[in-house]
């Protein structure tokens, strides 16, 4: 009961968010944005014909009324079709958001995970030459463009100039080992990137937490380094794990990494939204960005919930 | 006597800073008997921390080290000894407690979680015999209804409960020394005197060496036997209780003493203070620390380092304080 | 003392040593090895835009030169793309780009967070702070390739600007981290003492923000200016490459997007290129900025 109030509450504090990304969005996409009237209409066309076309598009309302509109699709979470290709769009979300968390989630775990391991490494030996390693190595890592990590493994490994052994492009998956040989590349070269950045956050973090008091408290009574390090220590480092962790899920899954999804041609949301970004569909857009500030308030709960649940002195108020 | 419990001699610590290499703590010696409680006296930065932390091979390393010297326990050279060897040490024949009880304890743990750890570490318990292993400690150092608060967070505790906690997981394996760092700096006046009463009367029971360092001469005085008074790395002076007080010989002592702030009749104008300040230690002078702030330097004492005597009761100066 | 400071400064030699942040963290950085070579390295893509900028060299970026993948030779030191045009003249050029949407970025999304965040911390707590953070908050939260393509919507029918409008997304996503960071330096800074003696000597408040607060986070402001501009030559690439970016000129983004259908084709040198100038001045300047950081970082006396 108290868990229900806490997050009623929440979620309530979360609505100035969502109208301040749906207004600021509305305003530059839809309001502002370009006029679509004359991509729709005929050749050579009649007054009628613009009128009628403009009133579908709703461009006669006032803006308010139009972005009562939005919010209102938002609360029935119903965002009408597509304008380019008629499609409802929450079909086209039911069908594109799976995908996208298939293609991302491989590598946003092992990214992660690697990410806390190296990163702890890379504390345990601070000042000595694994630690120099890890950090050298992450450097680098941060220096690659992404575009370039892509370009190159789809180079090296999909290539007939390099091993040839995975699909360049694509995605028709119909059995486990297709999905691991269409997976792999955008999985290699996701955690690529994302570890560098990642493992010098973790490290950051760790090393911070070993300099406590309570940890000088665990040594002089002997505890061994392993369980130092990856219980006492890790436990104690959750909250900033968890809050990278969970604020980056909904860039995930709702806008998918639209840079591998465009450029593999995985139709994924991410693909979709490039498209709709090109094509100016914005029905799409509007739904994506309402969605994934849905999401962060969505998140931003079930953080704080686990933060009580990984930290005892925090108390939901 | 007895065999001593600790031998510790020359000791040299040093940290490597962006300024050069100090030596925090410079040819320090001194021996610990069993069941005796020992003052290690002195102002922030004089070494006493650093000396008290390498007992138990807890000096962060990098940037410090042992430099010198040798600090023998149970036929043992602890300044020389694996991390193996230290980890088997630490928390069941030597155990250290703090200064900060808000921050010295696991804040996501149960206090009941980290005792039992130490017991299951060291005395090979398992879960249950070391949960109740634990309650039992809880209560033997005065932390009421202990049965309820094995199961608390460190943060639902006092700071003088979480001292006690501490007290009560350093003594959970018998200890034959303990390692108390500014253990009631941190507490209120009344709280700190329950915990000294707690310390002294657990040691006792518990048969055990205590090292008390401390800045607060006055807790030295109600609880020490001995003290051993350090001035920027090195031992100035080491004396009985008594005598150290009646009559210190090292001018630094002397200082100390007088300026501690106390009901007189004579009621001087200005509390006496030691005039200057502790040389850095990246620029020591050739001869005795202490000389450049001292009434009582001769010509010697600028160029000359002042030896400590193997006696019990001695002072590092060429010119002491007449008895 | 608690065990981090002490490690950090194990006997109090902080004391000793005076001297001012800056004179403090210049000594470092003359010292830091790495730092000072990449600072040489990002010396040189200074030089090499500069030259491109006053016409000294890469002004045939856009000739025809050539035939169509032509190898590397004496006359084209990184041969020809599939038009024919220079690539070695196509990258240095780009060198020029990345530094201005580097600089511009950087400059004036530091400058932003600055007055924002300042003022948010300054009035923490009332109106004017909520309305900022809730700003900050809202613009984190539209994932950065559809704001950009926002703007460039909004932008379309005013051509002067349109072609800024990657400028434009960035500043107005990009000044968000310093923002936070200044403002919680300034709530930390309010409370000191200087404050509150040129709060009682009558000082307006914008004076005591931006004359006696604001130039106390100088060194945050100048290590995430070094951030921002490596985080937008990056941002740049791939808007570039997606199409949304740089318009009507040349830029290491574009040459990858040409690049992408030549690989396949068995073509490197145009990729190659591309890639190797960005690591190199990415890299260049991410070991400066962290080099800076250490310099700069009060809290580091020993590490």
């Amino acid at each position: 009961m108290e868990l229900f109030s806490y997050s009623l509450r929440k979620l309530a504090t979360g609505i100035p968010l969502i109208i301040g990304v749906t207004l600021v969005s509305f305003l530059l996409m839809v309001y502002f944005g370009p006029d679509k009237t004359f991509e729709l209409v005929g050749k050579n066309p009649t007054q009628e014909q613009i009128d009628e076309i403009r009133a579908q598009l709703g461009y006669d309302q006032p803006m308010v009324v139009r972005y009562l509109d939005y919010l209102r699709e938002i609360v029935t979470l119903d965002f009408g079709n597509s304008e380019s290709t008629g499609e409802r769009i929450n079909a086209l979300l039911a069908r594109t958001i799976p995908v996208s968390i298939a293609v991302a989630l491989p590598g946003f775990i092992l990214g992660n995970l690697l990410g806390v391991g190296l990163g702890l490494l890379a504390a345990f030996y601070r000042g000595r030459w694994p630690d120099k390693m890890i950090m050298g190595s992450a450097a680098i890592g941060m220096s690659i463009s992404f575009l370039i990590v892509i370009i190159a493994f789809q180079i090296i490994l999909s290539s007939s100039y390099g091993l040839n052994l995975f699909p360049v492009r694509g995605w028709s998956v119909d059995s486990f080992g297709d999905y691991v040989s269409y997976v792999t590349v955008p999985t290699l070269a996701t955690v690529f990137v994302a570890l560098g950045y990642n493992t010098r956050f973790y490290r950051s973090v760790i090393v911070e937490e070993t300099t406590r008091d309570h940890v000088r408290t665990a040594r002089a009574f002997g505890v061994p380094s392993l369980q130092l390090y990856c219980k006492l220590i890790l436990k104690n480092c959750l909250i900033p794990i968890i809050t990278r962790i969970m604020f980056s899920i909904p860039f995930v899954v709702i806008s998918g990494s639209l840079l591998i999804e465009s450029y593999f041609g995985i139709p994924g949301i991410g693909k979709v939204t490039y498209d709709a970004i090109i094509t100016g569909d914005q029905p799409i857009l509007k739904a994506v960005v309402a969605l994934t500030a849905i999401m962060l308030v969505v998140v931003q709960l079930l953080t704080d919930i686990m933060y009580r649940w990984v930290d005892p002195r925090v108390s939901l108020k | 006597m007895a065999e001593p419990l600790l031998r510790v001699r020359d000791l040299a610590i040093e940290f490597d800073t962006q300024y050069g290499t100090v030596r925090a703590v410079d040819g320090v010696s001194f021996d610990i008997y069993p069941e005796e409680t020992v003052g290690l006296v002195g102002e922030s930065g004089c070494g006493k921390t650093v000396t008290g932390l390498s007992l138990l091979g807890l000096i962060p390393k990098p940037p410090g080290r042992i430099a010198a010297g040798s600090i023998e326990f149970g036929g043992r050279d602890l300044a020389t000894a694996s991390e193996e060897e230290l980890r088997t040490i630490r928390g069941s024949e030597i155990s250290m407690i703090f200064q900060e009880p808000m921050t010295a304890l696991n804040p996501v743990f149960t206090i009941g979680n980290q005792m039992a750890d130490v017991l299951a570490r060291h005395k090979g318990l398992t879960d249950s015999q070391a949960r109740t292993e634990a309650i039992e400690m809880l209560g033997r150092v005065g932390i009421p209804s202990p049965a309820r608060r094995v199961d608390e967070y460190p943060h639902q505790l006092s700071g003088g409960q979480r001292q006690r906690v501490m007290i009560a997981m350093a003594l959970s394996c018998n200890p034959k020394l303990l390692i108390a760092d500014e253990p009631t700096t941190a507490l209120d006046v009344t709280t700190q005197a329950q915990v000294l009463e707690q310390i002294n009367k657990l040691q006792e029971e518990f048969r055990m060496a205590v090292i008390l360092i401390t800045h607060d001469l006055g807790v030295v005085a109600e609880t020490c036997q001995r003290a051993l008074v350090m001035y920027c790395g090195k031992v100035a002076e080491q004396a009985p209780i008594e005598e150290l007080f009646a009559q210190p010989r090292h001018p630094y002592t002397a200082g100390l003493l007088s300026s501690i702030p106390r009901i007189r009749e004579d009621r001087p104008e200005h509390l006496p203070i030691i005039a200057g300040r502790v040389p850095d230690l990246l620029h020591l002078p050739a001869g005795c620390r202490f000389a450049a702030r001292c009434e009582r330097a001769l010509d010697r004492c600028q160029t000359e380092q002042p030896e400590l005597g193997e006696k019990t009761a001695s002072a590092a100066c060429f010119n002491p304080v007449p008895v | 003392m608690n065990a981090a400071a002490e490690e950090l400064d194990p006997v109090g030699l902080s004391d000793a040593a005076p001297e001012s942040l800056w004179t403090k963290g210049l000594y470092k950085f003359r010292r830091d090895r790495v730092g000072m070579w990449s600072f040489a390295v990002v010396l040189l893509y200074v030089g090499i835009a500069l030259g491109v900028w006053l016409g000294f060299w890469a002004t045939g970026w856009a000739d025809l030169a050539g035939g169509k993948w032509e190898p590397v030779s004496g006359a084209h030191w990184f041969g020809t793309n599939i038009i024919g045009q220079d690539i070695f003249d196509r990258a240095i050029y780009s060198t020029k780009t990345s530094f201005e949407v580097g600089l511009v970025v950087a400059v004036l999304a530091t400058a932003l967070g600055a007055i924002l965040g300042a003022i948010a911390g300054f009035f923490s707590g009332s109106w004017l702070d909520e309305l900022i953070l809730w700003l900050m908050g809202v613009l984190d939260s539209i994932p950065f390739l559809l704001f950009v393509a926002a703007i460039a919507y909004t932008l379309q029918s005013i051509p002067e600007i349109s072609k800024y409008s990657m400028h434009i997304a960035m500043i107005v996503t990009f000044w968000i981290t310093a923002g936070r960071l200044v403002r919680g330096e300034v709530i930390k800074l309010k409370e000191m003492e200087y404050v509150d003696a040129a709060h009682a000597l009558g000082v307006p408040e914008y004076t005591i923000i931006f004359r006696h607060i604001l130039p106390n986070t100088a060194h945050i402001l100048l290590v995430q200016a070094t951030i921002t501009f490596v985080a937008a030559i990056k941002s740049e690439v791939i808007l570039s490459f997606l199409g949304l970016g740089v318009k009507d000129s040349m830029s290491w983004g574009l040459m990858i997007s040409e690049s992408s259908q030549e690989v396949l084709a068995g073509f490197f040198n145009n990729f190659l290129a591309a890639s190797v100038l960005l690591f190199g001045l990415v890299m260049a300047f991410n070991l400066f900025s962290d080099a800076l950081q250490d310099a700069l970082d009060p809290r580091t006396v020993a590490d």
